[in-house]
Parts: structure tokens; sequence; C-alpha cells
């Protein structure tokens, strides 16, 4: 009983939450980059919150079913088939033996999440199934997706769809706004350069994937050069030398060394994570109480 | 201790603001002190050279009642039952393996057994794990072998690969591209799947490094 994938996807990985309380040892939390769209195909499959899915980047992942199960299909907006037939995303839908289901084009935004009823049985490693390449760690091999390979699962039948209401249905614009929590070095940016920090807007360069997000805009200067290298967050906004920000995402480096004038509030990096390079970029400063509230309002209304 | 705000859920602790080993061995003794707390709500501490980086579950704790909780457990004096482990590393610093060492003999005048008895003659701290699971920064290494890194990086440097940048040394867990000098290479496992710690290093241990022969490294699973 199981998935199987029939032809190569371009950057499809296996992830969940994340792997923790193993950074002391340089190892990442790694995780879904839009938990979001994650927790909702989890919520419409009626999974435990933290349950395996698949990510997907640049499209195009063919299925075919050895099993029959429940699935759904969240995130960007993106062209999915099930035998042939056009479906919508944001819903449950069954699936029988032999079936075959196919992830086209990205439409809009860029991560698209697939989840089966019950979560993929693939051991975790480290209490996780998430995928990190340069780590060689979790999914299949620790490594991207490939033709040929079976992800087992169980069989489900759903005598209904669940479907998101439309009005949660996030869009994918081409403008974000992100809040920032000053932290970290923030006391080396002198006050003009975090005010034109919050003031200037930047653009999604191509360096862009799941360890950060690289900007282009206004530079940023900073009264010293580098750091002792430090514990780095998600989220963390680095300032190198060229003064262009790096938002640092799920599978950044443990510690590293450029000055940090703050960090984006995770429940914004969610949005980023399905943002496209040449996407505008502004930043807002938000009080760190406030700032939890929000975090504790985003996982609450999953319980 | 200077507590300061790292993200919506996170915050960091300096303990200074240079490297030396007064400090480092206050972030380790700070960062046992947090060990032995074992505190619930408290998901990620990562020591480094001058800090702890902390993660907590905002569910629990709001940022000043972390900061409180922190304020009042940690402690950075030493505890005297603090055994310091000293981590033997076998390292075979064959030419072969150790591929800058030729490079290095021409810019510091040393022979290459020199640099070889320079290098493993020296007791390391570990003052930070990073970048690769298992990556150990070690400090510090005999001015006479120090070595700014390559200008420009290798694409893949091979795994156990025994390495030295500016005053740092450091062995490669596993292949990776990587700028530092590279003098030789060991067998041992700098992070095991299998092994329960995952890593046989730790912030705060001692790294002596052995100089082994070619047929020694060989027969420890070594590979050329």
């Amino acid at each position: 009983m199981s998935l199987e994938i029939i032809n190569s996807p371009l950057f499809a990985t296996l992830q969940d939450q994340g792997r923790f309380s193993y950074t002391h040892i340089g190892v990442t939390n790694s995780g879904v980059m839009d938990e979001y769209s994650y927790l909702v195909a989890n919520k419409i499959l009626g999974n435990k919150l933290d349950t395996n899915i698949i990510e997907i980047s640049f499209s195009n992942v063919e299925f075919k079913s050895n099993v029959n199960t429940v699935i759904a299909i969240t995130g960007s907006s993106c062209e999915f088939f099930i035998n042939g037939v056009s479906k919508n995303t944001w819903q449950s839908h069954n699936i029988k033996v032999g079936d075959s289901i196919k992830i086209g084009k990205i439409l809009e935004g860029s991560r698209v999440y697939l989840g089966v009823k019950g979560g993929f049985d693939i051991n975790k490693e480290f209490g996780s199934n998430s995928t990190t390449i340069k780590e060689n760690l979790g999914g299949i091999d620790g490594d991207r997706l490939k033709k040929s390979q079976i992800l087992p699962c169980d069989t489900f039948v759903q005598s209904h769809n669940t479907r998101l209401k439309d009005t949660f249905i996030p869009k994918y614009e081409n403008e974000l706004e992100l809040r920032v929590v000053l932290s970290y070095q923030d006391e080396f940016f002198p006050k003009e350069q975090i005010e034109k920090f919050f003031s200037s807007s930047y653009i999604i360069s191509n360096e862009f994937n799941r360890m950060g997000c690289k900007l282009k805009g206004e530079a940023i200067s900073c009264d010293i050069n580098g750091i002792i290298s430090e514990g780095i967050s998600f989220g963390a906004i680095q300032i190198p030398s060229d003064g262009q920000p790096i938002i640092l995402l799920k599978d950044r480096q443990t510690i590293g060394g450029y000055p940090k004038i703050g960090s984006v509030l995770s429940i914004d990096c969610f949005k980023l994570a399905q943002a496209k390079p040449s996407c505008k970029i502004t930043f807002k400063p938000i009080e760190i109480k406030e700032a939890q509230e929000k975090v504790r309002e985003f996982y609450s209304s999953f319980n | 201790m200077d507590f300061k705000l790292a993200s919506v859920d996170s915050l960091i602790i300096y303990f200074g603001n240079e490297i030396s080993a007064d400090i480092s061995s206050k972030v380790k003794n700070a960062y046992l002190s947090l060990q032995k707390l074992n505190c619930e709500g408290i998901i990620e501490i990562i020591p480094s050279y001058s800090s702890i980086f902390i993660t907590y579950d905002i569910f629990k704790y709001d940022y000043e009642k972390v900061v409180e909780l922190l304020k009042n457990s940690i402690t950075t004096k030493s505890n005297e039952s603090n055994d310091e482990k000293v981590v033997n590393i076998d390292v075979y610093y064959g030419v072969e393996v150790g591929l800058d060492l030729e490079d290095m003999s021409t810019k510091t005048d040393l022979s290459i057994q020199e640099i070889i008895d320079i290098h493993s003659n020296k007791l390391y701290d570990v003052y930070a794990i990073g970048f690769l699971p298992g990556f150990a920064y070690l400090a510090s290494v005999d001015q006479r072998i120090a070595m700014p890194r390559l200008s420009s990086p290798r694409k893949q440097i091979p795994k156990g690969s025994v390495s030295i940048a500016d005053t740092q040394t450091a062995v490669y867990p596993q292949a990776s591209p990587g700028g530092w000098n590279i003098i030789g290479r060991t067998a041992l496992e700098l992070f095991d799947k299998n092994l329960d710690s995952l890593s046989p290093l730790s912030v705060g241990n001692k790294v002596k490094f052995n100089s082994i022969s070619k047929e020694e490294f060989l027969s420890q699973g070594g590979i050329l």
C-alpha cells in the first residue's frame, strides 16, 4: 500500500514540522517552508498536526496509487489532476488503487503540499521525517524524491470530502510586508540605517532556497563588520558586507557570523516561502509582546 | 550575562565579546547548568564561542518570563565535578590526504613533519559546533601553522579531513564544500547516526590529535 512516484520530480522532499533539539551538534531544524499550508493539509485530512507531507517546488510530480486512501493538496495554486480530471486543491479526495495523481504547473505561489491520511510510513531520523539534503538526513536516504520511489501509506476511505473555506485560501501576491522583531545586533545599526531598512522596498533575488532568501535593494550598513559566530534563529535577517539582507529559513546553518538587524516573524516567513524571485518585500517593526500573541493565535487556530 | 532578543521565540545570552578561554569556560559552565536544569519548554540550546542561543516554547513562556527563569538558573561558575573530557582523534597526515601540507610547508618555511608535530602536540578546546552536523570549531593552533582560508574554496572536501583556518582547526564530518587548509584525515566518525550522543564532541571538551601511520589509518577503516 503506497503512492509510487512515476516521473522524475524536479524538487520534491518529504517534510514535517522539523527536527528539534539537535542544533547543539550542528543539525538544522529543517521542516516545511510554509507551515500554514502544511497544517491546513493535515487538518483537512484529520491527521495529527505533525504528520509528514511532500513539499513540491517547481511543479510536475506524478504518482500512481497502490492504495485506497485520502489525499489533500494545499499551498500554491497549481494544475492538479486525478486520472486526467482537474480537481480542486485545499480539499480532501478519495483515491483508489490504480489512480493517477498529477501535480502539473504551479500557477501562483511556489510550494505545493501533498498529504495523505495517516501520513507516509517512513522511518524518522532524530524524531523527524524532514529531509535536509546538505546533511543527508531524513526523508528517503536524506535526499530529494526520485522516480520509482515507493511511499508507503495506509488504507482509508472517507465518506465525504472536507474543504477549507474559500476565505482562508491564501492569495499569493507579488508584494509582501514582513513583520520584524528588532533583535540580535540591532544596536550596532545606526538609527538612520534602521529607518532606511523599514522605509525601503526590496526585491527577492534568485538566491532563494530552503536555507535562505537573499534580497536586492537599498544597502544597509552596520557599525561592525562581522561578529563572533553565534546561534541563528528561523527568520533571522543577516546583513553581510554588501548590505543586502538575507532572511534565514528552515535549512539555515545553526551558527554564523554576520550581523543581524532582527528576525522576521515566523508566521510571515511561511508567507515568504510562497513568494517568488522579483516579489517586492517591505518590512515593518513589531514589538515582541504583540509578535508572540500573533504566533500563539496562529497555532491556536489549528487546535 | 547579557540577555538579548533573537526572534519571536528565541533569545541569546552573551558572556563577552571576544574569543577567549575564559569566556568559553563561562559558556561551557552555563551550558552545563542549563542542561542540568532540563527545563520543559526550552527547545534548543546552541552554545558558541561567547554566547548561548536558546529557543523556547512561547505557549509556556513569554520573553520576560523566560529571561527571569534563565537568570535565576544559569551559573557560570565551574563545578569541580565537571570532568574535562579529552577526545583522542587519530590522524593520518600523509600528503595524499593532507592536500595542503606541501603548500603550507612552503608558506611557513616548516617541514611537513614539523607542521604535523606542532599540530598534534597541543590540546584544543571545542569552542562551538555548527556549519555541518558534528563540525567542531577547535582552537587555538600554534601561530606558526596558522593559515588563512583558501582564496577559492574546494567544491568537495573528503569526509574526515583535518583542517586549519587561521588559528582554528576542525574535522569535516562529511564530504562538503569548504575553504579550510587540509592537513590529514581521520577514520573517526564525527557524526554517527548510530551513536546515542551522535557526536563524540561537545562544547567544553578537549581534543588531542595523534599522528598515526597509513596502515593504522586503513586498519581503522580509513579511506584514501
